[in-house]
């Protein structure tokens, strides 16, 4: 590869990796699950209510009573899916955004900025930036179907 | 009421674990890295536990634990460590510094209650 061939590669690793960190920052939607929890948290308030409401009503009629109960065991169960779908997709949304990390870190290294004169970025190089077992697992995987050592 | 310390560099993550364990009736305390956590530890917080991710900037998960062992008042607080890292490798890596046990992520919010309640009982 000549000069001009290896600074347009470097060119190519760096705007790439502009564009991955852009993605990555999209990832963020602290606004969303912010909605979740405070709908957790109004559900939570809602349930409560009902219970002083009807504590407070000795005139309750048992009907009344009854769609009471079944209302504050709906809300329960709903709060409750709420609070583990946000808490998976916020695992799910870290996982990602820690794998757009590593992809960034290794572009910039393979841009021609980070790269010192006469190095080049192995495979090696990137098994070091993983954060998790299953990302290694797929390397070793894509060595073997490549069969490469 | 009992004081749980959440390290995490992502926000979504450090927002939805103080969620839950609010609702668990713990007061929380959080850092985005592990030097934050050294900053409030030395600050003068006592958490009852301690969770922290492993993969951090500034000063990631090891570094924290090895240097919160250091600090008296931490010296005993169990340290959890929550994250995607489940290599063993890591794991011994993590023990080795102090750290009291660990959880991969994703992991279930009743099985980091649980953790957390048998470590901390909320009264």
């Amino acid at each position: 590869m000549n000069e001009t061939e290896e600074q347009n590669e470097g060119l190519v690793c760096a705007i790439l990796a502009e564009q991955v960190a852009i993605l990555r920052d999209r990832m963020d939607a602290s606004e969303a699950f912010d909605l979740l929890w405070q709908t957790s948290a109004l559900l939570s308030w809602l349930a409560g209510l009902l219970a002083d409401i009807s504590r407070e009503s000795p005139q309750i009629n048992p009907l009344q009573d009854r769609e009471r109960s079944e209302a504050v065991t709906k809300i329960t169960t709903i709060r409750q899916q709420l609070d583990h779908l946000a808490f998976f997709q916020a695992q799910r949304q870290d996982f990602a955004r820690q794998i757009a990390d590593c992809v960034i870190v290794a572009l910039e290294r393979m841009s021609s900025a980070q790269m010192p004169e006469g190095t080049r970025f192995a495979s090696a190089d990137l098994a070091a930036l993983y954060v998790s077992e299953d990302q290694r697992r797929l390397h070793e995987d894509i060595l073997l179907r490549l069969r490469v050592d | 009421m009992p004081t749980i310390l959440v390290l995490d560099d992502s926000a979504t993550m450090v927002m939805s674990l103080s969620h839950i364990l609010k609702g668990a009736g713990y007061d929380v305390e959080t850092g985005m890295n592990g030097r934050e956590g050294i900053t409030k530890l030395t600050d003068g917080v006592k958490p009852s536990v301690i969770l922290t991710d492993l993969n951090m900037p500034e000063l990631d998960g090891i570094g924290f634990i090895k240097e919160a062992r250091k600090i008296a008042s931490a010296r005993y607080t169990p340290i959890i460590v929550l994250t995607t890292e489940s290599g063993g490798r890591k794991r011994d890596e993590a023990r080795a510094a102090g750290a009291s046990g660990w959880l991969t992520k994703p992991a279930e919010p009743n099985q980091l209650l649980a953790v957390v309640k048998q470590l901390c009982p909320v009264k």
